[in-house]
Order: structure tokens, then C-alpha cells, then sequence
């Protein structure tokens, strides 16, 4: 069993190797017709195609809800075009109303509207419907009342004079990434009112979970990964657009600090030089040594009793060859703090 | 450039807080974990406040108190809405049996729409999608491949439950597919979190230092 845990862990340890050859050749086998796959924004136009006709599909001076639900901590990668998204709507005269179901989205929702209020839009075209609590119960009741009374202006009276609820709206945009993302949209709205197109603009993580609803229809258009929002802004916002599309300095560098961190792991994984994978960036070399002194003793432990338990002398050998660190004790309160966060 | 911040006095401060809770945040890279705590403080104490703001500004004040304040009668159902509120607020004082209601109408109907929305939004939708939908044979072999995957991920999961020799080999290509599937997922998430961290160098480098506009 020994033998076998060894043989394992040496394959382990070829397996950020494999995957940079991996990479390698996906890079080099497969560059596109035009060099497009190494650029940022995705050549593929399918999904840039599908928000571009759902908006084409809009009546003149529609009425669009943004459910603004994204989280703080992915936003950036689909602020340019979520901004993009706004831009063309607003081109195209759409009256906008956000609502937010998240206290996140609601934050975000407050800056876009800023945002929008100082390049010149006013209550012709913005709406704040504000934070609606109650999670999924509250998207339910704001299907029919979404309007609270205090809210007025040139956008809710349109709300009004068509239905006080969403079904007064021509289309959703909802912006995902937190709790309440398009796929409660969907199971909630889409259900109660399937005459309403709703699409959305989530970030690259939340792409394999909403493909599906793209292929049934339930989502009419799906924008999930920056490749995709890149291609879109190009598309449709100009100048002021590329101006938000991250800076090339800021990509090399966030680029050859991934790739510093891949060869540090890699060094590890093969040649035991820098820190072992896994391991956090503030253990002190104090406390790996302890921990190998235990693990030594632990080991030396079973195999004094290995004719006995020869079980229980492969569990210390493979307790023996994982990270020391793990098994150390926190040497001081600081330390004890940062390993439970 | 992140647009957010303007560029009068508060928006320049602002950039300057940020630019430096920033580099804060990332000094525990260096080992630095006073400062980064620090930080951490300030994120909680924030979100915290926050979050009170967000209850009683867009919440409690519109939606509960000042209806009820407004016309009693017409809102009828806000009283009991209110009581259950108050029962929250002083959970800490009251007997368990009464802060319990206000917690299992809330636990209740949030599990209640999101059970109903799942299973007629998501899992009915999708099957029909998936097994009635007529097609091609292409189609066809897409569905049967789909369903052999799912049957065998399932079988990855039968711990504890006695296999013969076909079973066990199932088993162990159904937890590879959930491996691999995982590990696709995971590559997602590299990627996402590879742009946010592009995106701060972005911020620091052009809103800030004004270097790579």
C-alpha cells in the first residue's frame, strides 16, 4: 500500500507539468483562422449575436428592467460590459428601472445610477427602484408590485400606466454574480410571466450553470466570460468602452504574476524548491520544522509496531509525505488566528 | 478605469482610500497580517453599517413603518409583519417559542419558492429539453451520452454499498467525470479570479498612479 501511495504521489507531483503542456498545446495547436484566440475579446460573436437581438427586438422607447444583482467581488470583470449593455440601451431610448434583491447588488446599483446621473441622464430615462428584501419571496411579490408608493417620476408613471408589476417591462437585463442571479430570474419571473425576455450578463464562473437555460430558451441572450463582454463592448460602445477594457500593462502584469505563481508551484512540485503548494504565504519556517520533527516521530512511531499493524505504518508513511505544515500547532495566537480565517 | 469615482476632491480622496486598502489587502502576501487585519476590521465594520442603513432606509421606513404610519386599516397585514419584526429584533430577550414563528415563516417560504421555482423553473424545463425534445440522431446521441454520464456520477456516489466488479469500475469513471468536471469548473474560476486581480492592477495603474489610462 506503501508502494502504491508513493507511485501516486510522484504522478501528483508531474501534474502542473501536464497541465502546462497542456496549455502549450492548446495555444499552439489551435491559434484560430486569425490569431483570435489569443485576443481578449472572443471572435466567437454567438453570444454578443443574442443580446445584440434581443435588443434589436425591442419596441421603440421600451421599458427595461435591470436587475442588478452582481457581486462586489466579480463585478469588475463584467462592468465593461454591463456598461456597454446600459449605453446601448439607452441609445436606443429604453426607459431604465433597476431594482436589486442582494444588499451587494443594491451597492453597485447605487454607483451605476450615479454614474449614469453624471454623464447626463436624468427621470426620463433612469427609475431607481431600490433594494426589495425577502430574497425569492420578494422577487415573487415584485412580479406583480414593484412600485412602492413613494416612488415617482416620468419612468414610473410608464410602469403604472401598463401594469405596476414587471410585466410592464419589454425586457430584463439582469446583471448576475451574487445570490439572486438570472437563475432565480428565471425559476421565478420566467414562470410567471414566459412572455418576458430576460437575459443577463453574469461573470465567467457562473457560465457552466446558465448555458442551459440559453439552449432552452429561457434565457435569450447569455454574455458570461470577459472574452465575451470584451467582444461586445468593441462592438457596440465605441471609444468610451475601450477607454474601460482593462489596460495591456495591467494584463501583462497580472499575467506574469500567474505565471510566477504557476512555476513556483511547479519548482515545487517537481524539484522541491520555494513554497509547497498549498501552503499559506505566512507560515514561518519554525513552524514547518515542527511539524516535520512530529510527522518523523509519528512515522518512526508506526514503524516500531509495523509487524503488528501494517496498516497503521502506511497511514504514517502517507502522513509522513503530506504537507508538513498542515499538522503543525499555530505557534502563536496570531498564527492560530490566521489559520482559522 | 472604474468609473465609479469622479474627479472633485471626494472622488480623488476616495481613489486614494482605495488605492491604499489595496495595497493593504495584498501586503498579507508579504506576511504583513496586522495591517491586512486591520483591513479585514474595516470590511466588517462597514458591511456591517451598511447593511443597518440598507434595512431601515429601503426596508423597515418604506415599506413597513410608514404605510402603517400613513393608513392603518389599508395595511392590516403590516401589523402582524411588525410584531414578527420586533420578535426578531429582541430575540435575545424573548422566549424561544415566539422568536421561533418569525424565524420558520422566514426559513418556510424561502425554502417554499425556491423548492417550487427549482422544480418548475429548472428540473422540469431541462428534462423536457433534455428527454423529449425531438431531434435529430446527433440529438439523440447527445442525450444518451448525457445520461450515461449523470448514471454513472450518480454510481460514484454509492459509498458503502456492496459492488461487484462492473459497479466498482462504474464507481470510479463516474468520480473521474465529477473530477473532471470539477477541475473544468475550477478553471473557470482561475480565469475570473484572473481578471479581477487584472482589473486592481488596472485601478492602481490608471486611476490611481494615471500610468496605463
Amino acid at each position: 500500500m506503501t508502494d502504491r501511495l508513493t507511485r501516486r504521489s510522484s504522478r501528483a507531483r508531474f501534474a502542473p507539468l501536464a497541465l502546462v503542456v497542456l496549455l502549450g498545446a492548446a495555444v499552439l495547436l489551435r491559434p484560430g483562422d486569425d490569431g483570435g484566440a489569443l485576443l481578449l475579446a472572443n471572435p466567437d460573436r454567438t453570444q454578443v449575436a443574442e443580446l445584440q437581438a434581443a435588443f434589436a427586438a425591442l419596441p421603440e422607447a421600451p421599458l427595461v428592467l435591470v436587475g442588478l444583482d452582481a457581486d462586489l467581488g466579480t463585478y469588475p470583470e463584467i462592468r465593461v460590459a454591463v456598461r456597454a449593455a446600459l449605453a446601448d440601451l439607452l441609445a436606443r431610448d429604453a426607459r431604465l428601472a433597476f431594482v436589486s434583491f442582494t444588499p451587494e447588488g443594491r451597492a453597485i446599483a447605487s454607483a451605476e445610477l450615479d454614474r449614469l446621473e453624471r454623464g447626463g441622464f436624468g427621470e426620463d430615462e433612469l427609475l431607481d427602484l431600490g433594494f426589495i428584501a425577502g430574497a425569492e419571496a420578494g422577487m415573487v411579490r415584485a412580479v406583480t408590485d414593484l412600485l412602492s408608493d413613494g416612488v415617482e417620476g416620468s419612468v414610473a408613471d410608464a410602469i403604472r400606466v401598463a401594469d405596476v408589476g414587471m410585466g410592464a417591462f419589454q425586457l430584463v437585463l439582469v446583471v448576475g454574480g451574487g445570490e439572486m442571479g438570472p437563475r432565480s430570474w428565471v425559476e421565478q419571473v420566467g414562470t410567471r410571466l414566459p412572455g418576458l425576455p430576460i437575459a443577463a450578463i453574469v461573470p465567467t464562473f457562473a457560465q457552466p450553470e446558465l448555458a442551459p437555460y440559453v439552449r432552452t430558451g429561457q434565457l435569450v441572450a447569455l454574455l458570461a466570460t470577459l472574452r465575451d463582454g470584451a467582444a461586445y463592448a468593441a462592438d457596440v460602445g465605441g471609444g468610451e468602452a475601450a477607454e474601460q477594457v482593462p489596460s495591456a500593462l495591467a494584463m501583462l502584469l497580472g499575467m506574469l504574476i500567474a505565471l510566477v505563481a504557476l512555476g513556483r508551484t511547479l519548482a515545487a512540485s517537481l524539484w522541491g524548491l520555494g513554497p509547497v503548494p498549498g501552503e499559506g504565504a505566512g507560515t514561518s519556517n519554525r513552524r514547518r520544522g515542527g511539524g516535520r520533527e512530529r510527522d518523523d516521530a509519528t512515522a518512526d512511531a508506526a514503524d516500531a509496531d509495523v509487524e503488528a499493524a501494517p496498516e497503521r505504518a502506511a497511514e504514517a508513511d502517507a502522513a509522513a509525505e503530506t504537507d508538513p505544515g498542515d499538522e503543525a500547532e499555530p505557534a502563536s495566537d496570531a498564527e492560530r488566528e490566521a489559520d482559522a480565517r | 478605469m472604474s468609473g465609479f469615482l469622479g474627479t472633485d476632491l471626494a472622488g480623488v480622496t476616495a481613489t486614494w482610500v482605495a488605492a491604499l486598502v489595496t495595497i493593504v489587502v495584498w501586503s498579507y502576501l508579504l506576511g504583513e497580517r496586522r495591517l491586512f487585519r486591520l483591513a479585514q476590521h474595516l470590511l466588517a465594520g462597514l458591511a456591517t453599517g451598511y447593511l443597518v442603513l440598507l434595512a431601515v432606509r429601503e426596508v423597515l421606513l418604506p415599506r413597513l413603518l410608514e404605510p402603517l404610519a400613513r393608513d392603518p386599516a389599508a395595511n392590516v397585514l403590516l401589523i402582524p409583519a411588525l410584531a414578527m419584526v420586533g420578535a426578531l429584533a429582541g430575540a435575545r430577550w424573548l422566549p424561544r417559542q415566539v422568536v421561533a414563528l418569525p424565524v420558520a415563516v422566514l426559513v418556510g417560504a424561502t425554502a417554499a419558492f425556491a423548492l417550487g421555482g427549482a422544480v418548475v423553473g429548472t428540473l422540469l424545463p431541462q428534462l423536457a429539453a433534455s428527454v423529449l425534445r425531438p431531434g435529430t440522431a446527433l440529438t439523440l446521441v447527445n442525450g444518451v451520452i448525457g445520461l450515461a454520464i449523470t448514471g454513472l456520477v450518480v454510481l460514484g456516489f454509492l459509498h458503502g454499498v456492496p459492488r461487484s466488479r462492473v459497479t466498482g469500475a462504474a464507481a470510479g469513471a463516474g468520480r473521474w467525470l465529477l473530477v473532471g468536471a470539477i477541475g473544468g469548473w475550477l478553471g473557470f474560476l482561475v480565469v475570473s479570479r484572473l481578471a479581477l486581480l487584472v482589473d486592481r492592477l488596472g485601478f492602481l495603474l490608471g486611476d490611481w498612479l494615471g500610468v496605463a489610462r
